[in-house]
């Protein structure tokens, strides 16, 4: 976790370890109201058995820290994410949030996942006082993610005779989702991702890549690791479903419940990220007036290009 | 306010820029490193063009001689008009768009002279009864399930696409054990099928579409040619629940002539349970003749549409009225059955 790069008002930056059972402390020193749980790892470099560490443990702490009749938190916000599905063939094409015999996928990440929830889920039972919102974000595209660093290669390595849907999310959306989630009150499980789908074939043609179907749709662990050998990219395990049967989900319970949903399509999000990639990163915010008037300039330039003017216009206010 | 020097920088798409740019350059396409002679280049732009007018001096000769049509050019124009559909798709790059369920209509329309020309001239397909699918709206079509291979789908979506007078795309459903198979799963979602799973069923239904249901599923497939004009059992009837809780009609479709297509004489189990398939079987061709024995026999069909039975009159409480919905699948069948046994009587032979 990186600290704020620019200026903050009226916030408190504390460093603390969700590993470490501080937060039961912090959260009745400080009467603090509304936990938003951010500290789940999806998509990690390192061992799995960190990520579980992280995931697992990690939330365990935070909600004993939240639980107890003590506690002055009234809202709960846990991010999760559309990876506790997994990806396979029997799923309905549009997952619902609740379809039966859903959320049985083998791969580590989802079933921490799946844990984690059920952790929240048996601590919003327990604790009535407090609204608990699980946020199912949808898979990202950036720099950062797997499936970003995956597309923008210059061959991408798929699996034979396959062409998955995929849905992406965009990261204002996410972080929206979450704002929205942490002021509301309203309870349960919410999928969020971006409407409309996209083939893969056609997602690397429009990253301006191509599309080389060269791994065989059996013995997937050999597949990952000749991947991560020739190209550099690790694709973990969840991602090797996701690759070959795909996975959607459906998001109208967020439209009802929250009156509002992702601005972007998954055609956008794409399209912001593949024109993204001709686009210089941020150096060295010195002054935070500099680093404001950078990233006011790069909205500006992608609103131009993109379209969304209005939708980023509404996110900034 | 003044303007801040980055807004012209960056303003206009990359191309504007590019053209307005200070250090553009003009630059010529390399020459080809092989340059044919002209009459030859002449001749490669017109081979096409040549090759149509050589054909059709050709079949008219043919039939000055023997008095038939042998080569119809009605038909090559139509495969000429395939393979430059083709091409024009293959330029298309990522500009096209899926349905949620990943269907293609423009590519999956480029299809349709292929599987005409088996729907027309290979099993000479007889269509009964097409005004029963509605023209708009929603209705889920109920057909027997036979042949080893789902020829039957294929030719019942040419049908309605191709012999209604409002053409539209049926969307199939499809066991899930299909959607994991490589090719196969990518094709099936790109022409439009999708999982056999309730969900999607009243997804695509809400969606006014028309949606084809084997409620024999892989069971139909799989019966042997003694079997092969009897209807399996029709599961738990759960297409019935689907359309009255989404308020569709019931189109019951019996298809006659899909039986013969590979006829069945065994079913080697243990090699099915190797492969994880639901069956393997075996036929006087297949696996003997290798990938021969996947070619289907010339077999005469007819493909009849029975007038709607209308559970939306049911309230969707009714869909859980067990009794009731085994009732409607009972009278859903029967008229499958009934209408198997009539186009039998109505077809001549196996193969005229």
């Amino acid at each position: 976790m990186n600290d704020p790069v620019s200026a903050l008002e009226d916030m408190d930056f504390v460093h603390a370890d969700t590993r470490q059972s501080v937060i039961g402390k912090l959260v009745r020193q400080l009467r603090i109201d509304t936990v938003v749980h951010l500290a789940v790892v999806i998509d990690s470099p390192r061992e799995d058995r960190a990520t579980h560490e992280t995931n697992v443990i990690g939330t365990m702490n935070v909600l004993a820290g939240c639980a107890g009749p003590s506690s002055p938190v009234s809202r709960l916000v846990v991010k999760s994410s559309q990876a506790v599905y997994g990806a396979r063939p029997e799923y309905p094409s549009l997952i619902v949030e609740d379809s039966a015999g859903i959320g049985r996928a083998d791969s580590p990440v989802s079933r921490d996942l799946a844990e984690l929830e059920q952790l929240t889920h048996d601590f919003a039972l327990r604790n009535p006082g407090c609204r608990v919102a699980r946020i199912r974000l949808g898979y990202r595209m950036t720099r950062e993610t797997s499936l970003g660093r995956y597309l923008s290669l210059p061959l991408v390595p798929t699996f034979a005779g396959f062409d998955p849907r995929l849905q992406l999310l965009h990261e204002e959306d996410a972080a929206e989702a979450i704002a929205r989630a942490a002021l509301g009150d309203q309870e349960g499980v919410f999928n969020v991702a971006g409407d409309g789908v996209l083939v893969l074939s056609q997602a690397i043609a429009i990253m301006g890549a191509r599309a080389t179907p060269v791994l065989p749709p059996y013995g997937r662990w050999a597949s990952r690791v000749a991947v991560r050998f020739a190209t550099g990219v690790r694709i973990p395990a969840h991602m090797a479903d996701l690759l070959m049967h795909g996975s959607v989900v459906d998001c109208s319970r967020l439209q009802t419940e929250f009156g509002w949903r992702p601005t972007y399509s998954t055609r956008a999000v794409l399209d912001a990220f593949a024109l993204g990639q001709t686009e210089e990163p941020i150096e060295s915010p010195s002054p935070p007036q500099e680093y404001e008037l950078q990233v006011y300039l790069q909205r500006r330039r992608r609103e131009r290009r993109n379209g969304h003017g209005s939708a980023a216009l509404a996110l900034s206010r | 306010m003044s303007r801040l020097p980055a807004d012209d920088l960056y303003s206009g798409t990359q191309s504007q820029r590019r053209r307005t740019s200070r250090n553009a350059r003009v630059v010529n396409a390399p020459p080809p490193l092989l340059r044919l002679p002209r009459t030859m280049r002449r001749l490669q732009r017109q081979a096409p063009m040549l090759a149509i007018h050589a054909l059709s001096e050709l079949s008219g000769r043919l039939r000055d001689l023997t008095g038939h049509e042998l080569i119809d050019m009605a038909r090559v124009m139509e495969l000429m008009q395939f393979v430059y559909r083709q091409q024009q798709l293959a330029r298309r790059g990522a500009d096209y768009a899926v349905d949620d369920f990943g269907f293609d209509a423009e590519w999956t329309e480029s299809f349709l002279p292929l599987f005409k020309i088996l729907y027309r001239d290979y099993w000479r397909i007889e269509t009964a009864g097409i005004e029963q699918v509605p023209a708009a709206g929603r209705a889920l079509l109920v057909a027997n399930h036979a042949g080893v291979l789902p020829w039957d789908g294929t030719m019942i979506k040419t049908a309605v696409f191709a012999e209604h007078p409002n053409p539209r795309h049926v969307r199939a459903l499809v066991a899930s054990l299909f959607m994991g198979m490589p090719v196969l799963s990518w094709f099936l979602r790109r022409t439009g099928q999708t999982v056999g799973h309730p969900d999607d069923t009243r997804r695509l239904l809400e969606r006014d579409q028309l949606v084809l249901v084997f409620p024999e599923g892989v069971r139909g497939t799989g019966k042997l040619y003694q079997d092969r004009y009897k209807l399996r059992r029709f599961g738990r009837g759960g297409f019935v629940s689907t359309a009255i809780r989404s308020g569709a009609p019931i189109v019951p479709v019996s298809v006659v002539g899909s039986e013969e297509l590979y006829p069945m004489i065994g079913d080697a189990t243990p090699l099915a349970k190797l492969f994880g398939l639901p069956y393997f079987p075996i036929t006087p061709f297949w696996p003997w003749l290798g990938p021969l024995g996947i070619i289907p026999l010339p077999s005469k069909w007819r493909i009849q549409f029975h007038p709607a039975i209308h559970v939306e009159v049911h309230p969707p409480e009714a869909a859980d009225d067990q009794n009731l919905v085994m009732a409607l699948a009972d009278q859903v069948r029967d008229t499958i059955q009934q209408g198997v046994y009539e186009n039998l009587k109505l077809r001549r032979g196996v193969f005229v």
